[in-house]
């Protein structure tokens, strides 16, 4: 589903370059979830954009379900993205002039999806993720945990093939992100691919591979359970 | 979408009121500005358009050329002249003489020498002698009447409405009814017609047949020599087809070309074509309307109303900007979320399109409330159908477009180009926006404009004082003047006129004469001096006054003595520009000297220091002042102070009393002379008026900015306030940024204002210095408002307890 061929991307600061990423060469299958770890700064959030189309390598190739994606114009990027990928944040990046329910059909008007169907697939999710009851609630009048569920619900209202998700559980308490964690490999049961970056060693177990950065190398790439014995 | 769109607008905008309220209150001031300029520009434009003949109807104009090469503009066509082109022109369909006056229309009584009713005809109005094509050449709405014959007969007279309601309460009683010109001439009603329109250079309360003028010569100066002609004499004429003007004009110019050969050889006279669409806004020929503005001046005024409201745009467009930091983050959510930037784009141009609209409102609002300010400054009737007039309702529509794409564009676009991943970051700055130059470009641009209006204002102001103050030569305080008819049945009634006055206590001279001292009248004449053989290459500028009107108007002669009464032409006194014009040493040389003028030999008893006689736009000319008794048709009153009232109501009795068939209108001599201003007064409202604005929106927009400025350095004031900082250091340092673009804009504006109102001077013949201190006043006021407005930021922002400032989130 995705290939990364020696992808680099680096920030001129002067005269010199800052690296972020060094010669990153990845792929990643259909359905799996991948955890990205590593330390502040070693270019976790930064892989996690180039792959999500948010940002450009400044070399190496990027392969999406086969399109050379580093070949095209930032409007095919955008549909590309528009219709395969989702994204979570940390900060749950909700819009604050929109209710939860408009928060939700945002992509779906990006999509161009009428208006009728709007309404059916966001009911749907609103239900699914319990939330009906705070459909028309604004996000400051939510918790954090509950902001990101709504996070999430927007995340995959598009029905996206890969779900990306930067540090998801690290603005909540183990409570409230143990049931964003839950949410999330239920989402990975029904086959949804899911990378996501995380400092919290709990939620790498969620997962069934573990990439680590350090410096903007890959220092390992391991199965999850080979992972979590190494940790040991 | 756009619902979704306009939903998020709304929300959006109430949110952030105080952005909202200073977006839509200063695009409203620039609408409301554009719009009441637009309602102008379009009445003055729409002048004479709705005659059907519009573009194939002119009048016969002149132009003359002196022997010094200067050139003069007149109407006046001389009878020969009209005969000629009606005789040898091909191509006319159809044309008319017309004579203007302004007499006294009376409804005789049955029994008595008394009128039943009289009216004169106002100096706003003007009426006129014509012949029975004039009703065809433009189509007039006819009521009632024969109105292919209704001009052919003397006495024949043509009623508008009004005037037919007035004189006989109703028009359908007008047709048949007889009434008096003058108190002398019996007319006939021979037709009614509607009221003019407002936008048409005639404003004729009523149409009297040619032939009542040729029957009555001597009454109203009919003649029929070439060179005797007034430029009450006109003549309109209505084309054959609408490409002939070039054909048309060649065979007017023609026209006279034995008969106007002067002495020296060369042609004094040329007559041309002025098309009807001229008339409103020739700076040359006179019409017969209410006023004429030039086409330069509604340029002008358009020119100011679109700056207006460029710079209401820019206010929207710094604001927007400004305030792009601070929705980084939604930009960034949506387009991770998908929306691409022409999704984006969209929805900030609805935001601006939802300003825009309500600016829109609340423009048309305030500028129906500001519509009585708009007579200051122009002639425009005092009502404004929004919504019944398709013009402004369309106006509106192309305003409200081209205001959203105009404010909106720039802002929305660059804000869409704002890339996700560095927009979602908290600490982002706005480095994609390379606007805080831009801003401060826009900032500089709308105060040299403003700092411009005001230093154009101040000019105005100061010029229009200087010649309000200027010497007149005379004396205008407490004298009254008034219209007196003269005819054989009025002429032997001057002498107790002026006796019965003199007896009112209060009023210590009473002078009889042709106009005051300053009526803007030129009564010219050939002259020639003493012994010399031929006439002077100037004509002589006449006034006829008696005896008592040194007195009554403070002239003294400075050499010689005043003129003796006497009922005709005996005596002269000259101003000192004869005098000079004549190459004489002192004005003593002319005294006793006979003169020539108009076939009549005088003898010069006195000379005057030069006075103003017209407007002082324009020099002195040579003036020779005489008595001739027929033509005394205006009373100078002057009065002791104390009493007016009483004075006014006693010289009222006196006239009903000697002339009771006739109609007082008096006025104030310093009110007429007022009159005479009353385009420098429009042009001096206008700068102020557009000063203020001007200054009003730009320190809107700067409150914005400053509002903007203020929020985003709370950090660093924070900062500066623990490490000792004071109220005044903060003050200072938000001040100083905003305080030197205007600054900037002062060096911008000085050399085009200066440049601007330089040239405007020179129209003057007498114009005050520039004044330099209105440079330096325009700059310490801009800076004065615009720091008042910056230090309502400044000093909330300094005030902030830096605890609250420095709190992280």
């Amino acid at each position: 589903m995705i290939s990364l061929k020696n992808i680099e991307r680096f920030y001129n600061q002067g005269l010199q370059k800052a690296w972020v990423l060094r010669d990153i060469s990845i792929d990643i299958e259909e359905g799996s979830f991948v955890t990205i770890m590593g330390p502040s700064g070693s270019g976790k959030t930064t892989l996690l954009n180039i792959i999500g189309m948010l940002d450009q390598p400044n070399n190496g190739e990027y392969y999406f379900f086969d399109e050379p994606v580093h070949k095209f114009r930032e409007r095919k990027r955008t549909e590309l993205h528009k219709h395969y990928i989702g994204f979570i944040f940390q900060a749950y990046h909700l819009i604050d002039d929109l209710t939860v329910y408009e928060n939700i059909e945002t992509p779906l008007l990006y999509k161009n999806v009428p208006r009728s169907q709007r309404r059916a697939i966001v009911a749907d999710i609103l239900d699914r993720f319990n939330i009906v009851a705070k459909k028309d609630l604004f996000p400051h009048q939510l918790s954090g945990g509950q902001q990101q569920l709504v996070g999430v619900a927007r995340a995959v209202v598009g029905k996206p093939k890969l779900l990306l998700a930067d540090e998801p559980t690290g603005n909540l308490h183990s409570t409230q992100g143990k049931i964003i964690m839950d949410t999330l490999a239920e989402l990975h049961k029904e086959g949804i691919t899911i990378i996501q970056v995380t400092h919290d060693e709990n939620n790498i177990k969620y997962g069934d591979r573990v990439i680590e950065l350090w410096d903007g190398f890959i220092k390992n790439d391991l199965k999850t359970a080979e992972a979590l014995s190494a940790s040991q | 979408m756009i619902f979704n769109n306009l939903k998020i607008a709304w929300r959006s905008l109430r949110r952030n009121k105080v952005y909202t309220g200073i977006n839509i209150i200063g695009l409203a001031i620039g609408i409301a500005a554009v719009l009441l300029i637009f309602r102008m520009l379009s009445f003055e434009l729409s002048f004479n358009k709705d005659f059907e003949n519009y573009d194939r109807i002119a009048r016969v104009v002149r132009q003359d050329v002196n022997a010094s090469g200067n050139r003069g503009y007149t109407t006046c066509l001389p009878q020969p002249a009209g005969d000629a082109i009606e005789s040898s022109i091909t191509g006319i369909e159809k044309l008319a003489r017309v004579k203007e006056l302004w007499p006294t229309l009376t409804v005789p009584s049955e029994n008595s020498n008394i009128p039943s009713k009289k009216f004169n005809v106002a100096d706003a109005e003007t009426a006129f002698f014509a012949e029975t094509p004039f009703l065809n050449i433009f189509d007039f709405e006819w009521i009632v009447g024969d109105q292919a014959h209704a001009l052919d007969a003397p006495g024949n007279i043509v009623l508008t409405k009004t005037w037919a309601v007035k004189c006989f309460e109703d028009w359908n009683q007008a047709l048949g009814k007889q009434l008096l010109l003058d108190n002398q001439i019996p007319l006939t009603v021979t037709g009614v017609m509607e009221d003019l329109p407002e936008n048409v250079d005639f404003v004729f309360p009523f149409l009297a047949s040619y032939e009542t003028l040729k029957a009555n010569p001597e009454d109203y100066f009919y003649s029929e020599g070439w060179h005797s002609c007034s430029s009450n004499d006109q003549m309109y004429i209505l084309l054959e087809d609408a490409g002939d003007w070039d054909l048309m004009q060649e065979a007017i110019a023609g026209i006279g070309a034995e008969e106007y050969v002067g002495r020296n050889g060369t042609r004094d006279h040329v007559h041309s074509l002025q098309p009807l669409s001229d008339l409103h806004f020739s700076e040359q020929w006179q019409n017969s309307g209410t006023h004429r503005i030039s086409k330069k001046r509604l340029s002008i005024l358009g020119a100011i109303g679109i700056l207006i409201l460029v710079m209401a745009c820019f206010n929207f467009i710094n604001l927007a900007t400004a305030q792009s930091t601070l929705r980084s983050k939604e930009v960034g959510v949506r387009k991770t979320l998908g929306s691409s930037k022409m999704q984006l784009t969209h929805q900030f141009l609805t935001e601006t399109g939802l300003i825009v609209a309500a600016a829109l409102i609340l423009g048309m609002v305030i500028s129906t409330f500001c519509l009585p300010l708009l007579q200051h400054i122009s002639e425009v009737p005092n009502e404004l159908p929004f919504l019944s007039d398709y013009r402004i309702i369309a106006f509106l529509l192309i305003t409200g477009v081209s205001v959203t794409l105009l404010a909106g564009l720039y802002p929305a676009l660059s804000m869409s180009r704002f890339r996700p991943v560095e927009a979602l970051k908290s600490n982002y700055s706005n480095s994609q926006l390379s606007g805080s130059r831009l801003r401060k470009s826009l900032v500089v641009f709308q105060f040299v404009i403003a700092q411009g209006l005001i230093i154009a204002a101040l000019i105005n102001i100061r010029q229009l004082d200087y010649i309000q103050k200027i010497d007149l030569g005379f004396s205008d305080d407490l004298v009254y003047t008034f219209g007196v008819q003269v005819d054989s049945a009025t002429l032997h009634r001057q002498s107790s006129l002026k006796n019965k006055l003199l007896q009112i206590p209060n009023i210590e001279a009473v002078s009889l004469s042709s106009d005051q001292p300053l009526s803007g009248n030129t009564w010219a004449t050939n002259f020639r001096y003493a012994s010399r053989p031929e006439d002077e290459q100037y004509a002589m500028t006449m006034k006829f006054c008696d005896e008592n009107y040194s007195e009554t108007y403070g002239i003294e002669p400075i050499a010689g003595r005043w003129l003796t009464a006497s009922d005709t032409m005996r005596e002269a006194v000259v101003n000192m520009t004869v005098v000079e014009r004549l190459g004489l040493d002192s004005p003593e040389d002319i005294l006793n000297q006979t003169v020539r003028v108009s076939g009549n030999d005088l003898k010069v008893v006195g000379v005057t220091e030069d006075f103003h006689t017209h407007s002082v736009r324009q020099a002195y000319k040579p003036l020779l002042m005489t008595t001739f008794k027929s033509y005394y048709w205006q009373a100078g009153v002057k009065m002791r102070p104390g009493d007016l009232k009483g004075t006014l109501s006693a010289i009222q009795q006196v006239f009903d009393e000697v002339l009771p068939e006739q109609v007082m209108d008096g006025q104030f001599l310093d009110e007429s002379i007022a009159e005479h201003y009353g385009d420098e007064e429009r042009l001096s409202a206008t700068t102020k008026g557009f000063g203020f604005l001007a200054i009003l929106v730009s320190c809107l927009g700067l409150f914005g900015l400053a509002t903007h400025a203020a929020t985003q350095r709370l950090k660093e004031i924070g900062v500066r306030k623990v490490l000792g900082a004071t109220i005044y250091h903060i003050v200072g340092l938000l001040s100083k940024d905003f305080l030197k673009l205007i600054f900037i804009a002062l060096l911008v504006a000085t050399p085009i204002a200066w440049y601007l109102m330089r040239n405007w001077l020179d129209n003057f013949v007498y114009r005050t210095d520039m004044p330099y201190g209105a440079f330096i006043i325009a700059g310490l006021l801009a800076m004065l408002v615009a720091f008042l407005t910056v230090s309502y930021q400044s000093i909330k922002a300094a005030t902030t307890s830096p605890i609250k400032s420095l709190r992280d989130e």
